[in-house]
């Protein structure tokens, strides 16, 4: 059962793409998947616009956002290294030769740098190594109230994401094209079809505006019926999802031979003045964001990503990575937790169908077994059970705790 | 905010709140008073305003003694306690009995596990047993249930408009009769109170439809063997007395098992002889095994399966401890010694308060 969550979206929804002036200082993110990336670049070095600034163990690159020199190679934000770049606004680009001349798309997909633009941003050519793929999905299901900054590149720039798809379903073989759309978004099925790339192997899937939709494990089912659960590869079930996000950044790859330095990002929030769709560089900081819109930062709470699954920023330094959807900002409010009354919503409303207020009894007697046996580790950990609380219980907070709880035990045994 | 940044939370919430939880059961429950009025005018008034005042004042003083709380009360939990309570009275009870009962049933059935969610068992039930437990003779005395001949309205014929006969009579027998306790004078409207909950998603289907179809098929099976019970008790102990969530389970289907189980035992403890208490104690009964249900019935995880042969064990074994316990209340109940373990769950709690409720007060869960 999922629930109905007030979309908030129609502020946003008809705002054109536009661009946002770019900050004196970028805050490139050394971190992509599977860990901390290695700096390729050196204190002092000048850099231009889209030459690779580091690496990560599977190969994920990242690449300067704008020219300029390296100011610093481990600033931490909230425990996490990032590298500085100082702007020089010359916007000198670097050539990169090297994803024009990749024979193979999944090459060019690397050296672009492109991670899944939707979810935790797990690397794109290592999802695009598969074969045998019936299906590709392209989720434009962006089921996080407010966010619309897939809406607004499947409105503004249709073809380039159906160019993309077909590039896609061409690298792995896939037969079926789903583009998977919100019911409340329906006319963006006319504005596909209405693009010279659209093709009969194209179809489309209108869900519910119910959360999470968006889910992958929740798409898939809706698309093609399976139920896969939680850990397990969808390639292997012959399905591939990819975010339209993903899809704008592969065709730039792929077509313009462009890393993938820039994403749309929705500014939107009960406390923000100003609204929009903007396209904003990878490094960028929240708070050159919230500046250039004269949005207060004293008043308001601001979340970095979607409402629902999103981090509350605790330093405005914090960037744009290549998965950040939106900035919100919201007038900051109490809410006072009182005690759980059992009433089940939690449980109602989860996607995976676990009891999360067991979580909560967990975490407070200290029962670390209670996790394990009542399935944490199926938790996407969508928020959507801490959305419907009537009692504000704590829920995220138990079961992130239990996750690291788990996660240092595992190690433990490990060793 | 030093707390919020540790870990990802939703900053957009649902307007949904307990008090509007509480509401809806309240307006469930307030066509049920009209007919209580209906019936036996202000008498029916007097127990139910009675147990809603001591309750609240009950709730108010201790939790502030106990709990270091003073906004409880406003909750609405003591009110749909008490009013619950007195729905299981007979209008004509004493009222001091019933200022004792709805001051039991928050002191013991909630305030001393630590407040409201946190009672395993359903309070309003623990404020009648303690009644039954400490004034046996008198809640149980025929006076007490023939006493008042006092009617406002005798009957009501909605369904005449229709014709005559024996189903039409039925019929408004359904809609209104001036029998039984307070909470049981119209079928109609204790139906329709369900289905409002039901709707309003305040309480799963899967409580009453279990219980209420595991009781009425066995009670046409094992006809013969079980004495007169009442339909309207039935359906109040169905729908808002065994759905109370802190004291019943969580999972769907461990809710269908608890309502079914629910519904044999109660058939149980008619054909062990159990004459007014049958409903009460099947849900007490099932309420001391809500936790270990949940533990049970735990939803199959997106995309993966569950271990059928070891859930048809452990359901099974859960079966037979329900029955083992019911058999030993029955047993209780033949040699006249029911009333001990109210004594026994009154220092039970008192222990229990003392050595752990109280250090976790400020827990949530
Ligand atoms: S956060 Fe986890 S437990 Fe809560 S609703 Fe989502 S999947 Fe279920
Ligand atoms: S939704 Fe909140 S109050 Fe209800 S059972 Fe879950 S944790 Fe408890």
């Amino acid at each position: 059962m999922f629930m109905k969550i007030p979309s908030l979206k129609s502020v946003t929804k008809k705002i054109e793409i536009t661009n946002l002036a770019d900050p004196e200082l970028f805050y490139v993110p050394l971190k992509s998947y599977f860990g901390e990336m290695k700096p390729l670049v050196n204190v002092g070095q000048k850099v231009q616009q889209q030459l690779p600034l580091a690496k990560g163990k599977d190969g994920s690159l990242v690449h300067a956002p704008v020219s300029g020199e390296v100011v610093d190679l481990s600033y931490q934000i909230n425990g996490l290294p990032h590298l500085l770049i100082q702007n020089d606004f010359a916007n000198t680009v670097y050539i990169n030769k090297e994803i024009e001349s990749a024979s193979a798309i999944a090459d060019k997909i690397r050296l672009a740098g492109i991670a899944g633009s939707g979810g935790a941003g797990f690397p794109t050519h290592i999802k695009y190594d598969a074969n045998q793929i019936e299906t590709l999905i392209i989720n434009g299901v962006e089921c996080e109230p407010y966010l619309t900054a897939d809406y607004a590149l499947m409105s503004d720039e249709p073809e380039k994401i159906l160019r993309a798809a077909h590039i896609a379903a061409k690298l792995f073989g896939a037969k079926n094209i789903v583009i998977a759309l919100e019911k409340q978004n329906r006319e963006l099925v006319k504005v596909f079809q209405s693009c010279i790339d659209f093709s009969d192997d194209i179809s489309f899937k209108l869900l519910p505006n119910t959360y999470p939709q968006g889910g992958e494990l929740q798409l898939i089912k809706a698309v093609t019926g399976k139920e896969i659960p939680k850990g397990s590869i969808p390639a292997n079930e012959g399905v591939v999802v990819s975010n339209v996000g993903t899809l704008w950044a592969i065709y730039n790859a792929v077509e313009n031979g462009k890393a993938n330095t820039e994403r749309i990002v929705t500014v939107s929030g009960t406390g923000a003045k100003k609204y929009g769709n903007f396209r904003v560089k990878i490094g960028t900081s929240v708070s050159h964001i919230l500046n250039q819109l004269g949005i207060d930062l004293n008043q308001t709470d601001v979340v970095l990503g979607g409402p629902m699954m999103g981090n509350i920023v605790s330093d405005l330094k914090q960037p744009i990575t290549k998965t950040s959807g939106g900035v919100l900002s919201f007038k900051k409010s109490e809410t006072k937790e009182n005690n759980c009354i059992q009433c089940s919503y939690c449980a109602d409303a989860c996607p995976q169908h676990l009891m999360p207020m067991q979580y909560a009894s967990a975490k407070f007697d200290n029962d670390t077994k209670k996790y394990v046996q009542f399935n944490l580790s199926d938790c996407i950990e969508c928020g959507a059970c801490q959305y419907i609380c009537p009692s504000n219980v704590p829920l995220m907070q138990s079961i992130s705790e239990g996750k690291s709880l788990l996660k240092s035990l595992q190690n433990s045994v490990a060793i | 905010m030093s707390k919020a940044s540790t870990y990802k939370a939703p900053i957009v919430t649902s307007k949904l709140r307990v008090s509007g939880v509480m509401l809806d059961v309240i307006i469930a429950m307030l066509p049920l008073v009209f007919f209580s009025y209906l019936a036996h005018g202000k008498y029916s008034m007097m127990v139910i305003g009675t147990a809603i005042g001591s309750a609240l004042i009950t709730d108010w003083l201790a939790s502030w003694f106990f709990l270091k709380k003073t906004n409880s009360p406003l909750d609405g939990s003591a009110i749909i306690t008490a009013t619950l309570m007195a729905f299981t009275l007979s209008p004509y009870t004493p009222l001091y009995m019933v200022a004792f009962g709805g001051a039991m049933a928050v002191l013991f059935g909630k305030i001393l596990w630590g407040g409201v969610g946190k009672n395993r068992f359903n309070p309003a039930l623990v404020g009648r047993e303690f009644m039954v437990a400490f004034f046996p003779v008198v809640m149980t005395s025929a006076s007490v249930w023939t006493a008042g001949s006092y009617t406002v309205v005798n009957q009501l014929h909605p369904f005449s408009v229709f014709g005559q006969g024996e189903i039409i009579n039925y019929l408004n027998a359904t809609f209104y009769n001036t029998n039984g306790a307070l909470g049981e004078y119209s079928i109609l409207f204790l139906a329709l109170g369900g289905i409002y909950l039901v709707a309003r998603r305040r309480i799963g289907w899967q409580i009453p439809t279990g219980l209420l179809v595991t009781f009425f098929a066995l009670s046409l099976w094992f006809q013969d063997s079980i004495s007169n019970y009442s339909i309207a008790g039935v359906l109040l102990g169905a729908i808002f007395m065994a759905t109370d969530m802190p004291s019943s389970p969580n999972s769907n289907s461990g809710k269908l098992f608890y309502g079914m189980m629910i519904g044999a035992v109660a058939i149980m403890c008619l054909a062990g002889g159990i004459k007014h208490e049958y409903m009460s104690y099947s849900i007490l009964i099932l309420n001391g095994f809500s936790s270990k249900i949940n533990e049970i019935f735990i939803p199959r995880s997106w995309g993966r399966s569950t271990d059928l042969p070891l859930r048809v064990k452990q359901t099974v074994l859960i079966t037979l401890q329900i029955i083992t316990v019911s058999l030993a209340v029955l047993g209780l109940n033949y040699y006249g010694y029911i009333h001990y373990l109210v004594f026994v769950y009154l220092a039970y709690m008192i222990f229990n308060f003392h050595f752990f409720t109280q250090q976790k007060l400020q827990d949530p869960i």
